[in-house]
């Protein structure tokens, strides 16, 4: 052999020797103070107001906290910075009693003047920060800035129209009509405190516009520093690598259990499985249907249930023929084996929809709901009804390259759902798209005739449900039906919960008998986590604190 | 040589112009929006439309394509919708990880291949020759994700012998001054840090390089041959010289020579394979970057990041032509 | 029948002894054979999938996976059941047709514009030929699998542009293939010769130097259909795939049953195997094509 031959085999062998030690030297003993999580993502911003994604949430939560909370696993209103508040007769002056010697984790204080601060902040975002893109949830909400650019809402459209400090912890905000979902909406993880000084220090929202009006954030605020009351705080942040966060020591309640927290972004759902059996990680969300067995059947691992707080649906766009025809679409109602699905492919976690409310929510109709359960010969009398000959040719679309809680798979339940209507005097045309941004904006700009969709609850409001969807004209669902959108708008109005109670079960009813959406599933979501983890309380709105987290032996 | 490389360098102006174009057009071509990438189901119309107003999109073709040639001339690729921090930050922090992992890919296909396809050569017709011919056949025809699902499920979930996901432990706290982990570990006397970040690397190489040690192998072979019959050689054997002299002087530096080439070539294929084995273990590279800018639309990291990796693998062969020429000065650089 | 003619009939004999030879060497490689036995399969069962499947590929049986899934391989589903209750053998057979159509298509795309690039290139040269040479460039300066992601998500998904995505990337290939054996052919003697006896521009194109210059394309193109199939799949898998996910598509199978890996392996490892084992065979004839044609390994078997 010829001495190259010879120097690149000692190599080559050299490198099997240095992979056979490496292999017996891995083993992943995490520190028992330290807690690391498998997030889907980085976060993208760690600034509450300016982001709509959970995984941003998720942290964003662990560090700031707003005037009120939620009580751990449910949707109930309690205070956190707020100790106290009651609205004026009127309803439209809200003050706020706060919790005393709090600080923020810069040693600001926390009273009147920084709840203040925060308001008017959020009213005076600039420009670029006006797009729903960025500032969805105070858009929602409050629906209008001090200094609009072209094309947002101004003044006139706010909600909010001002903030007063009386005494030193209290504070009044002060609304521009009654609302009934505005406490609830405080309770959004969006709508934290930050501390002042750190605003303005770090330059939260500056930025330079360039000559075609694009922003570029300058601040670190949301990157390097974000400056809250809550119980951690962070300490670095490597995109792609990972995010830890410390506890704070000066916090004002109960301290962490944990001395940190490490979110580690893996994409691939079946990564963080794997992730979690190796012990790279302790724990993760949202656990694919399939491998919630494998969770359970292991000595080591659990899940956790996340309460139904969901509703995946069957969407037809009445602006496409024959969706116009209430025949055709009870056809489809009655031509979907809704049961099978459900049943099949959600591991036991799902439950068949047979409103659009999840039974959790406030206004979800006990009886009187119209069932339609799988019947396919109905189904095709219906359609003869409607003057049609089956099969009738319909274009149904499905989403790839996503899981969502109410849809784990959909390519799996857009299969099902097409045998289905087959053997139902339909003939079904598949399309699919990548889920974001084509499949949204095929479906949202009404190209899409049936397609699969659904949602998940902000808050614990039958109008982030019923009103979000069926309260206003819409590209997606393409109907006109102004009885129900006068109903919706009257029952949001209705601050009387009793009254805003039976409004909301009768829009329930008629959406059910109008059918622009066939709802078809609520799903509990899972957390999975290493057995030894305790005290992770699931939310259905997945505001969850890892403060309460530790490890048992 | 020089005005070789001179002339190459000017051919790249044309190609990077054409790029920029085609790059530009193609992004206008794209259906969606940002926004909805960005909002999922929360989009509204409005917002769809505030963002094509926020990042120009509004504004006529020409004046787009003039704003961007000017900006990125000047080293500005600006600001992804997605991550909101500027393209060329996330392309320092992404790229290294990347050539890591390309070079631990590289160093393993060409450690093992160039051995196995000189020895078929040398043993040309035997069960060793076929052998290794229908391995590296197999090699070839083996999806990349397939293989890394395999392999990260054998290595990782089933025997624990090596971590499945990431570049280094978490719980490490090792400082980064260039990005690349192994050699941020080397550096700063972290020696636990680097050898972490090599076992990270083991099983996305062997995935990502098991294409190109196939190619360099069937090269190499294909290349022993034909020089072990040219008259040089017979000449070197006839005159007496020792074989191992024949082989590393005569025969391995020849056939170095479309090896090189095929080693440059393989640097788009990399890429290509990266975007799949950096999803499948979770590594922030740069072609899952870029396959999630197409899919969320995110312009300034397509237009950005395409561009550079482009520029990177233009750079890669002309390199490698030039070291072409330092084996061989032979052959006329024309 | 003037000399020439004559001189150049026996010139392209000798080039039809080339390929006599090569079928000769092919015949006795074993390489080879084992390759056209796997293809032959491949296209066998691709043509004939619906007399051979035990069941139609499309029905589903929630039933079968109410316990949970999935039941492994059984008397009644030789490659067990699939995450719909469907039978994984009818699945994978069937799937040998969409990948046989997606591999000779995109193929047949990525061909068919090299050719005419690359010959135009190569037989008129000059400005057009630096012209197209430098636009070639510019596509393979970009990875593959994102050129091919570009041009999906510009098209939106669907198999057939699919199918041209993966071609289009291919095209720079055969073009600069071609080009290249054009410009070695060109100095031949057998063209000279028959330039020199005024037999037009084109007709020499058609005659004498493309069937001379098509061997290496031949090679690349056998290549090319085992890497087409491999980019389907790749593309499957970051979510690109075919839209109807009822139709059997091995890489659609694959990347679906990633899920499954741990409770059902077998639903990943089948197809992946199929693909393997077809992309194989492609890749031993055209590397057995690929010696049989080499001039320079004549002779030395």
């Amino acid at each position: 052999m010829s001495k190259f031959l010879r120097v690149s085999f000692v190599l080559a062998i050299a490198a099997l020797v240095t992979v056979a030690a490496a292999l017996g030297a891995v083993g992943h003993k995490a520190a028992s103070d330290t807690l690391v999580f498998g997030a889907a993502s980085d976060p993208v911003i760690i600034d509450g107001p300016l982001v709509s994604d959970g995984e941003s949430l998720r942290v964003i939560d662990q560090i700031f906290e707003g005037l009120v909370g939620l009580k751990p696993g449910t949707t109930v209103i309690v205070p956190k910075l707020a100790v106290s508040w009651s609205a004026s007769k009127s309803g439209l002056a809200w003050t706020f009693k706060l919790r005393q010697n709090v600080k923020f984790q810069d040693g600001t204080p926390f009273n009147g003047q920084a709840v203040c601060a925060n308001f008017d902040r959020w009213y005076s975002f600039p420009g670029p920060l006006q797009t729903d893109a960025v500032t969805y949830y105070w858009n929602t909400v409050f629906g209008g800035f001090k200094h609009p650019a072209q094309g947002s809402p101004g003044p006139d459209k706010s909600l909010y129209k001002g903030c007063k400090v009386v005494g030193k912890y209290s504070a009044r905000i002060i609304l521009s009509r009654r609302s009934s979902s505005f406490l609830g909406a405080l309770a959004l993880t969006n709508f934290g405190m930050a501390s002042p000084t750190a605003l303005k220090k770090y330059q939260a929202d500056a930025g330079t516009v360039d000559s075609d009006g694009v922003f570029h954030p300058t601040g670190t605020f949301g990157t390097k520093n974000p400056i809250g009351t809550g119980p951690y705080m962070l300490k670095s942040w490597k995109v792609g690598d990972k995010l830890e966060i410390d506890a704070n020591p000066t916090y004002w309640g109960p301290k962490a259990k944990l001395k940190r927290i490490i979110f580690r972004a893996i994409p691939d759902n079946a990564a963080r499985l794997q992730a979690l059996q190796t012990g790279e990680i302790q724990g993760y969300d949202l656990v694919a249907p399939q491998d919630i067995a494998t969770v359970k059947n292991s000595s080591k691992l659990k899940t956790l249930d996340r309460p139904a707080f969901n509703v995946g649906y069957v969407g037809m766009n009445q602006s496409i023929p024959p969706m116009n025809n209430i025949l055709v679409r009870q056809a489809v109602a009655y031509g979907l084996d809704r049961k099978s699905v459900v049943d099949s492919f959600y591991a036991g976690r799902g439950q068949v929809a047979d409103q659009f409310l999840p039974p959790l929510v406030v206004g979800f109709a006990k009886k009187g709901v119209p069932q339609y359960t799988y019947n396919p010969a109905k189904s095709i009398a219906l359609l003869k009804q409607a003057g049609l000959t089956p099969p009738v040719k319909i274009d149904f679309w499905y989403p790839t390259s996503v899981s969502r809680p109410y849809m784990p798979d959909p390519s799996r339940n857009f299969q099902a759902f097409s045998a289905s209507l087959s053997k139902a005097g339909f003939e079904v045309v598949p399309h699919s798209a990548p889920w974001r941004p084509d499949y949204l904006g095929a479906t949202q700009s009404g190209k899409a005739q049936v397609f699969l969709l659904g949602w998940t609850g902000d808050f614990g409001d039958p109008a982030n449900f019923l009103n979000v969807h069926f309260g206003a004209k819409s590209d997606l669902f393409g109907f006109d039906n102004p009885k129900l959108f006068a109903l919706l708008t009257q029952a949001d109005s209705e601050t009387d919960i009793e009254k805003r109670t039976a409004l909301y079960q009768q829009a329930s009813i008629d959406v059910m008998k109008f059918l622009p959406v066939v709802p078809y599933v609520h799903s509990k979501p899972a957390l999975a986590f290493q057995k030894n983890v305790r005290g992770y309380v699931p939310s259905p709105v997945s505001l969850e604190s890892f403060a309460t987290v530790s490890y048992s032996n | 040589m020089l005005r070789f490389i001179v002339r190459r360098l000017l051919l790249l102006v044309p190609i990077l112009i054409g790029l920029s174009i085609l790059i530009f057009l193609w992004i206008r071509a794209l259906p969606g929006s940002p926004a909805q990438a960005l909002l999922g189901e929360r989009a509204t119309p409005a917002a769809i439309v505030q963002i094509r107003h926020q990042y120009g999109l509004d504004k006529p073709l020409y004046v787009q394509y003039l704003r961007y040639v000017d900006t990125t001339v000047h080293g500005n690729f600006g600001t992804s919708i997605v991550s909101r921090r500027p393209v060329t930050t996330e392309l320092r922090e992404r790229f290294p990880a990347t050539v890591e992992l390309s070079v631990a890919a590289m160093l393993f296909a060409i450690m093992f291949g160039i051995p196995l396809g000189f020895l078929a050569a040398k043993r040309y017709g035997t069960v060793f020759d076929h052998a290794s011919l229908v391995g590296s056949l197999i090699g070839v025809s083996t999806p990349i994700f397939f293989l890394a699902l395999i392999l990260k499920y054998v290595f990782a979930v089933r025997l624990g012998w090596l971590p499945s996901i990431g570049r280094q432990d978490v719980l490490l706290d090792t400082p980064h001054p260039t990005n690349f982990y192994v050699l941020d570990g080397i550096v700063t006397g972290h020696w636990v840090a680097a050898w972490d970040a090599v076992k990270h690397l083991i099983l996305p190489a062997l995935a990502l390089g098991s294409i190109p040690l196939a190619i360099i192998a069937r090269i190499t072979r294909a290349a022993a041959l034909d020089v072990q019959n040219e008259d040089y050689v017979r000449t070197a054997r006839a005159k007496g010289l020792p074989p191992h002299t024949v082989d590393s002087r005569h025969i391995f530096r020849n056939a170095m020579l479309p090896v090189s080439t095929i080693i440059g070539l393989q640097t788009g294929l990399l890429l290509s394979g990266a975007v799949l084995t950096e999803t499948v273990f979770a590594l922030p590279g740069i072609g899952s970057w870029l396959a999630n800018a197409i899919f969320n639309r995110d312009y300034p990291v397509i237009q950005g990041g395409i561009l550079f990796t482009a520029l990177v693998f233009v750079t890669v062969n002309l390199l490698v032509d030039i070291s072409y020429g330092i084996i061989n000065p032979r052959i006329r650089l024309s | 029948m003037s000399v020439a003619h004559i001189e150049l009939v026996e010139l392209d004999e000798a080039s039809g002894g080339l390929w006599s030879e090569a079928w000769r060497r092919l015949r006795r490689n074993p390489g080879a054979i084992v390759g056209f036995g796997f293809v032959a399969l491949f296209v066998f069962v691709g043509i004939f999938a619906p007399l051979i499947s035990p069941h139609s590929p499309l029905d589903q049986n929630l039933a079968l996976i109410a316990k949970g899934c999935c039941p492994g391989p059984s008397v009644h589903h030789l490659f067990g059941i699939d995450d719909l209750g469907r039978d994984e053998f009818s699945r994978v057979l069937y799937g040998a047709r969409s990948s046989l159509i997606i591999g000779v298509v995109a193929v047949a795309v990525a061909l068919s514009a090299g050719l005419v690039i690359g010959g135009v290139a190569g037989y008129v040269g000059g400005i057009i030929d630096s012209a197209l040479m430098r636009m070639m460039d510019v596509m393979l300066a970009i990875p593959g699998l994102l050129f091919a992601i570009g041009i999906v998500a510009m098209l939106g998904p669907s198999l057939l542009h699919i199918m041209i995505a993966i071609g289009v990337t291919n095209i720079p290939i055969f073009a600069r293939l071609l080009r290249g054996s054009i410009l070695a052919q060109r100095e031949n003697d057998f063209v000279l010769a028959a330039r020199s006896v005024g037999v037009p521009r084109h007709s020499i194109l058609v005659s004498h130097i493309l069937p001379n210059a098509i061997s290496p394309v031949i090679v690349q193109g056998t290549l090319a259909l085992a890497t087409a199939i491999i980019d389907v799949a790749g593309l499957s898998f970051l979510g690109l795939g075919d839209p109807n996910p009822a139709r059997p598509e091995w890489g659609q199978m694959l990347t679906n049953s990633n899920a499954y890996l741990q409770n059902a392996p077998f639903l990943a490892i089948i197809p992946g195997l199929a693909i393997v084992v077809s992309a194989l065979g492609f890749n031993l004839i055209g590397d057995a094509l690929r010696e049989a044609l080499d001039p320079k390994l004549r002779g030395r078997d």
